[in-house]
């Protein structure tokens, strides 16, 4: 008996040590910093929470660039996977933690976080200036304060092969007619004409970004909804819907099974000839296939306006209100609003800045850029309807799936998605 | 002999009184880190489903509206009720296809079959992986250009069936839940393994030697001398099928997509506490509201299925 | 129980079946880890043209994979460890002694695992927080322990009341303790139970990836499903980078899994009979 009882007191003995020494260890590397606080230059380390863990190099340089000006301040940029980052930051933040400064997402999500008063707000950060306003529209709190330092435009528009389209002696199409013509074509040469799947309702709300506007007639409509003279159930934006549906005769076999990899495979390989996608898939595209001929065309409309791209601020930085070197972060935001970061963010993220001043090297890129300052229309959904719960932008994906499952009519997506805008948004109220 | 056993005893019971306090001490470590890291947390976000929330800041206090709403307020409501269902048929599919076939293979491996190790580890060795894991093979594996399943089915001449297995509402929901049955199979063929290797040799002689065998050895002796296992088992497969999240979160992300039909409670839960993945808005109050009425739910069915099975288990 | 001569064969065939069924998806994901993701679109079934080790290489030059798996066998055997020493001494508790609140007690541990541990995030953050737990290793590991306490509380009571309490009552008169008849008796013929309860935590604790989302920031700390995480993230067009990452993540718990299987299975079969 007395053996067990050692064994046991053995046992239960060496956890506490364990559980000790660990502690112990904890305070340890927690005081460490104090004690070189004192030393002779007080250096800082700021932490950037993101969901671009594709990133990471690219911020290594674009921090290196800023090291070059704050020797001092050391970043560190720590991303998280993109469908948890919310869970992640959401819980740091409720829980008086989190980076410095982290990646907010645009509009009604990022606008909320500013609300609940766990974003810094930024007045007089010099540099701001530098952006449009509809590019500071994307963080700017209900109290018209400033929360975030804007990063990059996305677009969405449709790529297309070059090379099949000169293959099949094909035009640029200037208008819708001319565009179901196309899909036409190239279904008849054994070609997928669009690369699209419905597997991921968030594919679905960006396809019709692209294809809405050229049915509810772009920016003229948007003004109109916004100011609540018109709503979802209007003839323009069931029209819209139902242009949705009737594509569907263009999209690869099963594309109810189909998601984002299996779609842009079918598109870099070849195998389609459209695929309705936005700006972030440029580098990816082009690193999968080298050879890829890539071009864009935007979407011409079938109501007799101009075509267009589709286009909205993807992400800004923001400081976080409960950090401890806010002097700091705001330093490394005003960075962000210059064009030593804009370049090198550019360059090495091939993405549209925000800032209209700031050009890329590439080719397509700055042709997008251009398309964006002249024919642009907002990403409605995103831009104006995704607050609610769940959000009007969640309620059209989940209605157009099932539109393309055979359980819902055009007027049944449409009528759904104003039944949630009525919940919330205030112009229909 | 007799009084050495008197003088014995007197030792005992001296000896009893100290234990008496001493065994008291056996489920304490247990009963502090449950408390701690478990019960603590989750009575302090109790709390938080009876509170108005804007976002991720907790508001006024609003008594049980978040409950009401949770079963009066559209769309909260039918998502509630469609959830629900899904759970109720992942709860079955389990029992009969999961647990059903591992009973039969747990006594098949019980015969001594030559080779017992290799099937216990085979039958096994997909519980290792990792839920990420599972949920990214077999998308791939279900994938209905490039995928495994319909290749397979189409080197059969079997083109018919091919599916976009992910993508059909049909389909969607019962491909997960048969994943969730191949990743469980191996688990519950070990636990009923051991239960049919706890019962009593001596016992199974007996009947043998009573003339017992075959179907009436397993229905007669067996399967009564089973009944703790069994219990475990569906009081698991039933708290499991209620939680079920992991897997339809690798699977399909937290939509239940396509159009819903293959949305759980747990990810019902997740979507309102934590938001979609592209920061949509969240709902913690009618999320705590709904993981309390799950709570209850579950608990006063195991509550319940305890009681069946321990009324059982003195029948027998 | 031997009846009819097809009684046998019948078991093989269907042990056999399910065997396939089970191994077959692991297998098909170790061969396509081998090939480049064209081969896996044009031929998913087929055998790789050629074994090349270049995928893994890459990958393992991109994390560091070493810390990973150092942090993800620490959390795990130290949890697993304390899982095994609590519940253990509770289950003998609430199997073998008759107080009134047994019951409750076990229902009280079960409880548990009926509301998402996810809601009380936010709480557990802040009670980590008071700990000075946040970003160390020990806050996974006392989840872990937390989280696998009322599964194993649920087996284990199950198999302790299974047992045929003349062989404690005999030891009791021997004048054994409660201690040493747990230590003595039980737990060495509890050994298949144990061994389900060890395994079935250590794969739950290896295999987890959302506390350390939540509690681990620092890169050097996390675990290999967080690790590997992000792999599925950034090559998320390669299919063959894909398996392969799968592959890699999956194989050190398949191998230990091979190294004490022995010992765990032995405990299967000879538990019982001793």
């Amino acid at each position: 008996m007395k053996k067990t009882g050692k064994i046991w007191l053995f046992g239960l003995f060496s956890i506490l040590l364990i559980f000790a020494s660990a502690c112990s260890k904890d305070t340890g590397s927690s005081e460490k910093p104090e004690k070189t606080d004192e030393g002779t230059k007080e250096t800082v380390t700021l932490s950037i929470g993101s969901w671009r863990t594709e990133d990471t190099a690219g911020y290594a340089k674009v921090i290196e660039a800023f090291n070059k000006q704050y020797p001092d301040i050391k970043v560190e940029f720590k991303p998280s996977k993109n469908t948890e980052y919310n869970t992640i930051l959401n819980t740091a933040l409720q829980s008086g933690e989190g980076p410095d400064i982290f990646h907010l997402r645009p509009y009604a999500p990022g606008i909320a976080l500013a609300d609940a008063g766990y974003i810094e707000p930024l007045d007089g950060l010099e540099g701001l200036d530098a952006f449009p306003e509809t590019a500071l529209a994307a963080s700017k709190g209900s109290d018209g304060k400033q929360y975030g330092v804007p990063l990059n435009m996305s677009t969405t528009q449709m790529f297309y092969n070059k090379k099949i389209f000169s293959d099949l002696g094909l035009e640029v199409p200037k208008t819708w007619d001319e565009f179901i013509a196309l899909n036409e074509k190239i279904k008849k040469e054994g070609i997928i004409p669009i690369a699209l799947g419905t597997k991921e309702g968030w594919l679905l709300s960006a396809a019709h970004g692209i294809i809405g506007p050229a049915h509810y007639g772009g920016n003229d409509f948007v003004e109109k909804i916004t100011k609540g003279e018109t709503d979802f159930k209007s003839a323009e934006f069931v029209n819209s819907i139902k242009a949705m549906d009737e594509l569907k005769a263009y999209f690869p076999d099963n594309y109810e099974g189909l998601g984002m990899e299996d779609i842009r495979t079918l598109f870099f390989t070849g195998k389609a000839a459209m695929f309705p996608m936005g700006s972030w898939e440029i580098e990816v595209l082009r690193s999968m296939n080298p050879d890829l001929e890539l071009g864009f065309f935007p979407m011409p409309s079938a109501v007799g306006k101009d075509a267009t791209i589709t286009a909205w601020v993807d992400g800004s930085f923001a400081v976080n209100a409960n950090s401890k070197h806010k002097e700091e972060a705001k330093k490394f935001l005003q960075f962000l609003t210059t064009k030593e970061f804009g370049e090198p963010f550019t360059k090495e993220f091939k993405m549209i800045s925000a800032n209209p001043e700031v050009k890329s090297d590439d080719e397509l890129v700055n042709s997008l850029s251009e398309a964006v300052s002249k024919i642009s229309t907002p990403y409605m959904m995103v831009v104006y309807f995704a607050g609610g719960n769940p959000t009007s932008k969640a309620t059209l994906e989940l209605e157009l799936q099932g539109m393309y499952l055979g359980q819902q009519t055009p007027e049944g997506v449409a009528g759904k998605v104003q039944e949630n805008a009525e919940t919330w948004y205030k112009p229909f109220q | 002999m007799q009084t050495e056993l008197n003088t014995e005893t007197i030792k005992q019971m001296k000896q009893r009184k100290w234990k008496r306090w001493n065994i008291h001490l056996f489920p304490i470590p247990a009963l502090v880190i449950y408390g701690l890291f478990i019960v603590y947390p989750l009575l302090a976000a109790l709390s938080y489903s009876f509170f108005d929330w804007k976002g991720i800041k907790r508001g006024a206090f609003i008594g049980f509206d978040n409950y009401k709403d949770l079963f009066t307020l559209e769309p909260f409501s039918s998502m509630f009720w469609n959830a629900f269902w899904h759970n109720v048929l992942y709860f079955i599919v389990q029992m009969v296809v999961q647990n059903g076939l591992a009973f039969l293979l747990a006594f098949i491996i019980y015969q001594k079959i030559r080779g017992a190790e290799f099937f216990k580890i085979a039958y096994f060795l997909p519980r290792l992986l990792s839920v990420i894991v599972v949920g990214f093979l077999w998308k791939l594996i279900f994938n209905p250009n490039f995928g495994a399943l319909n290749v397979l089915l189409g080197k059969f001449g079997l083109e018919s069936l091919q599916e976009a297995w992910l993508g059909n509402t049909k389909t969607a929901l019962m491909a997960i839940i048969l994943v969730n049955c191949w990743f469980g199979l191996g688990f519950s063929v070990l636990i009923f393994l051991a239960g049919f290797q706890s019962i009593p040799r001596e016992l199974i002689e007996a009947a043998k030697l009573d003339g017992a065998n075959g179907f009436k050895m397993l229905t007669k002796i067996l399967l009564p001398l089973m009944v703790p296992s069994i219990m475990i088992i569906t009081v698991l497969t039933f708290i499991q099928s209620f939680e079920a999240f992991e897997l339809v979160y690798a699977m399909q992300g937290s939509q239940g997509e396509p159009y819903r039909s293959t949305d759980t409670l747990a990810v019902y839960f997740y979507r309102l506490a934590f938001g979609g993945s592209s920061g949509d808005s969240t709902a913690i109050g009618l999320g705590s509201a709904l993981a309390v009425v799950l709570f209850i739910f579950i608990s006063t069915f195991t509550a319940i299925l305890l009681k069946m099975m321990k009324k059982k288990e003195i029948e027998m | 129980m031997k009846h009819t001569i097809w009684t046998r064969p019948i078991y093989y065939i269907i042990a056999f079946l399910f065997a396939s069924i089970s191994l077959y998806p692991i297998i098909l994901m170790i061969l396509s880890s081998f090939k480049p993701s064209a081969e896996i679109f044009m031929s998913p079934l087929a055998f790789p043209k050629s074994f090349s080790l270049d995928t893994y290489r890459n990958l393992l030059d991109q994390i560091p994979f070493m810390t990973y798996f150092y942090n993800s066998v620490f959390v795990s055997v130290v949890s697993v460890l304390l899982i095994l020493i609590t519940t253990s001494l509770a289950a003998f508790y609430i199997a073998r002694y008759t107080f009134w609140w047994n019951n409750i007690m076990f229902f009280f541990f079960l409880m548990g695992m009926m509301i998402p541990i996810k809601l009380g995030i936010v709480p557990l953050f802040l009670l980590m927080k008071d700990l000075g737990l946040t970003n160390s290793l020990w806050s996974l590991i006392m989840m872990y322990t937390a989280q696998g306490i009322p599964l194993s509380i649920l087996i284990l009571t199950g198999f302790f009341r299974t047992m045929p309490v003349e062989l404690e009552e005999a030891a009791r008169i021997d004048g054994a303790s409660d201690l040493r008849i747990l230590w003595n008796v039980v737990l060495p013929l509890m050994r298949p139970a144990l061994g389900t309860v060890m395994i079935i935590n250590f794969i739950s604790a290896w295999n987890d990836f959302f506390f350390p989302l939540i509690f681990i920031s620092d890169e050097m700390k996390k675990t290999i499903p967080v690790g590997m995480m992000k792999l599925f993230g950034e090559y998320s067009a390669d299919w063959g980078a894909l398996f392969a990452g799968l592959t890699l993540s999956s194989l050190p718990m398949i191998i230990l899994f091979f190294i004490a299987s022995k010992q765990f299975m032995e405990g299967l079969t000879a538990g019982a009979v001793k």
